[in-house]
């Protein structure tokens, strides 16, 4: 038993680094299980821990990459020695070939030990490119070589960075045993044209479970404290005049003015697409909602375009907005002069934009002045979130503003969510 | 109970299911834990519970969600009528206090589902169905039942579990459950059946229907599952439904005609027929978006489209 409660600690460890909320209940709850069960059925220990560890659709993704990570049946478990034996040795070979070929003039190269490990780990194409790359810019070394030496540093850091991200934008692993599922995490601006029918209904679905909560949240609001006289006087009637159930009144909602500004230029245009869907699903919560689109002119929207996506599409190009480039600070400075006024205190601005515009600075200063206006400024940004510290256009707007990742539908519910609150 | 039990009993039921099922209910009973099962519409989640109920040989209570549900339809109701009743018949009494005491006894309580399944002399089977209608109020509610088998009633004290009975909690999944209530719970989630499991449900259910007919009606409504243009898919409950329609009109063999007049007992809105019919009979164009008649321009249409927003 020991054994067991040891291993299934570790494993609910690895369920932990997976993002599972795993407590000692449920490694305890596998261990009580594992005791009346066949261990030597691989599928019924599998369908007993999921049980015991994953509480939604989500979490199951999650316990079958860990658990196949973790047990790993006999034959797997050679193959994967006799793989790993052979990794080592090619890794070995290909360290040895790295130090005769990262050299300039016979010395070994001025790289960083994870630099040189990506070349080490580099496929044999993406290696050669860059010993072309290298030969051909040899002539700068005699020039100015410390010139040389950044440049070595930044060519190579490149490739690290797309390796990261390629490492990062591959699906999440669940893609066949669930599409519906890889699709809510797989980036919006990698959606193929047969994928958009799939992700309407999947949108379609979100959008339900986004009302669902928000009429909860109106249904469990707290009563304000004051007595509904009429209500209760009614209520005692059904029992013989005595006032067994108070009646209060409820809390007067204040709802808040969305303001939209979104960016239809040419990349943005897929993702403005996907993001109005969600919002239309607000419409609950907000009193009433205005929607701008913008590239290097702004439009105010006619409500009647948005009301199916190709009207949508037909409506942007047909404005000319479309397929031209990005003008954040026009668009603001537009907006904030507008009369009657777009902005005021009840008022949300949502920004629905990836940063990228020209005169950052003046953009900036407008967005400043929009959020003095409005009050509240949200920024839905479809770059994935990891690559924000590479952008200055982002991390210049986040400073001046709240900015939400929505690279992905999951992460696009959650800043709807988020929103409402 | 063992897993070779348990299949026995559900066999006996006629219930068509899979090992991994089978191991997630019976570690649902052995840890004594609530059993969350979340999947589509129509999938099977309450013919769980109706199972279970059988195979434990044990009554089941339901208690069906609903926006509002509350503990006075829950839990319990004093039984106001008869309270006032007893105050008018019983004013000349000496003892106030011993009359006030009455009034709050067993004589006045309603008990509801969740305090009939606690309190009955044999364990029951209890049925939460579509946990997820109801308010994030009443879930909290839920969780002091779930993990200590008691109910607090302000009137009586505590009341503890006589028996401890095996609680089904169903979601549709129309929003998500709170941690707490999943944490408390073995979870199952059911997809659609496949076309083998289908055709076998089919046979459990309608032993006497042709099995030619069986597998074509399968395979058809597995056919308009995996279509991306039907909005509502179409349930097992359903899929029995046109079997039985099919079977009752003396239709052996699924043609297209067949098919387009019976379509109704499996899609139920006009758009989903309209796409259901294309499927059908092959024209579709699922490859170039959805089977609507739409203008596809951009590779999807108005109908796909608009469905976020209706």
């Amino acid at each position: 038993m020991t054994v067991y409660l040891e291993k299934l600690a570790e494993f609910s460890a690895l369920l932990r680094q997976e993002g599972l909320p795993v407590g000692l209940q449920e490694t305890a709850d596998a261990c009580e299980i594992l005791s009346c069960l066949d261990l030597g059925d691989r599928g019924t220990v599998r369908a007993a821990l999921q049980a015991v560890y994953a509480k939604s659709r989500e979490e199951q993704a999650a316990f079958q990459r860990a658990f196949d990570g973790f047990f790993v049946s006999a034959e797997k478990r050679d193959a994967l020695r006799r793989r790993h034996a052979a990794e080592a040795e090619a890794l070995a070979r290909r360290r040895a070939e790295a130090e005769q070929e990262l050299q300039v003039n016979g010395q070994p190269m001025d790289l960083r030990e994870d630099l040189q490990e990506v070349y080490i780990r580099m496929g044999d194409r993406s290696r050669e490119q860059l010993r072309q790359l290298l030969e051909k810019t040899k002539g700068n070394l005699e020039r100015s070589p410390q010139l040389y030496s950044n440049f070595i540093r930044s060519v190579f850091m490149r490739f690290l960075l797309e390796q990261q991200m390629t490492m990062e934008d591959a699906a999440s692993g669940c893609e066949e045993s669930d599409p519906d599922l890889a699709l809510l995490y797989r980036d919006i601006s990698h959606f193929r044209d047969a994928d958009i029918p799939r992700a309407a209904a999947l949108i379609a679905a979100i959008s339900r479970q986004l009302d669902a909560e928000l009429s909860r949240q109106k249904q469990g609001a707290a009563h304000s404290g004051k007595l509904d006289f009429r209500r209760t006087i009614r209520k005692g009637l059904e029992t013989g005049g005595s006032f067994y159930r108070l009646a209060y009144r409820r809390k007067r909602r204040r709802k808040r003015r969305l303001v939209l500004l979104c960016d239809v230029s040419g990349s943005m245009l897929q993702f403005s697409e996907f993001a109005l869907r969600f919002i239309k699903s607000m419409s609950e919560v907000s009193e009433s909602s205005q929607t701008y689109l913008f590239s290097e002119e702004i439009h105010a929207v006619d409500p009647f375009a948005l009301q199916n996506m190709d009207a949508f599409r037909d409506y942007v190009r047909a404005s000319g907005l479309y397929g031209r480039g990005t003008d954040l600070g026009t668009a603001l400075e537009k907006l904030c002069a507008s009369r009657p006024a777009a902005l005021g205190s009840s008022t949300t601005l949502l920004i629905l934009s990836d940063t990228k515009t020209i005169d950052l600075p003046r953009a900036g200063r407008a967005l400043l002045e929009a959020r003095q206006r409005a009050g509240k400024v949200l920024w839905l940004n479809p770059i994935p979130e990891r690559k924000w510290p590479y952008v200055r256009s982002i991390q210049t707007m986040q400073m001046l503003c709240q900015m939400l990742p929505c690279s992905t539908l999951d992460e696009l519910a959650r800043a709807c969510r988020k929103m409402l609150k | 109970m063992d897993i070779p039990a348990l299949k026995a009993k559900l066999d006996e039921a006629r219930y068509i299911y899979d090992d991994s099922l089978v191991t997630t209910l019976l570690v649902a009973l052995k840890l004594g834990r609530p059993l969350l099962i979340e999947g589509a519409a129509g999938v099977g989640k309450t013919e769980i519970a109706k199972v279970m109920a059988h195979a434990l040989d044990r009554d089941l209570v339901r208690l069906q969600c609903y926006e509002g549900l509350d503990e006075s339809k829950a839990l319990y109701e004093w039984n106001y009528q008869k309270q006032l009743l007893s105050i008018q018949v019983q004013m000349n009494r000496q003892d106030p206090d011993a009359l006030t005491r009455s009034l709050f006894s067993d004589d006045y309580l309603l008990p509801r589902p969740l305090l009939q399944s606690i309190r009955a002399e044999k364990p029951v089977v209890l049925l939460i169905d579509e946990i997820d209608k109801s308010d994030e109020e009443f879930e909290a509610f839920l969780l002091e039942l779930l993990s200590e088998m008691q109910v607090t009633i302000p009137e009586v004290g505590v009341v503890r579990a006589r028996t401890i009975p095996f609680v089904v909690l169903t979601s549709n999944r129309t929003r998500p459950l709170s941690e707490a209530l999943r944490r408390r719970c073995a979870y199952l989630y059911i997809q659609y059946p496949s076309l083998e499991k289908e055709v076998a449900i089919i046979r459990a259910r309608l032993p006497n229907v042709n099995e030619h007919l069986a597998v074509q009606a399968a395979q058809a409504i597995q056919r308009l599952r995996g279509s991306d243009a039907i909005l509502k898919k179409p349930s097992i409950a359903e899929t029995l439904d046109w079997v039985s329609a099919l079977e009752a009109l003396g239709i052996s063999d699924l043609t297209d005609e067949s098919a387009r007049q019976t379509l109704g007992f499996v899609l139920k809105s006009s758009e989903d027929l309209e796409a259901g019919e294309a499927v059908l009979s092959g024209k579709s164009g699922e490859d170039e978006g959805c089977g609507h008649a739409h203008d596809h321009q951009h590779g999807h249409c108005g109908h796909c489209a608009g469905a976020g927003s209706q």
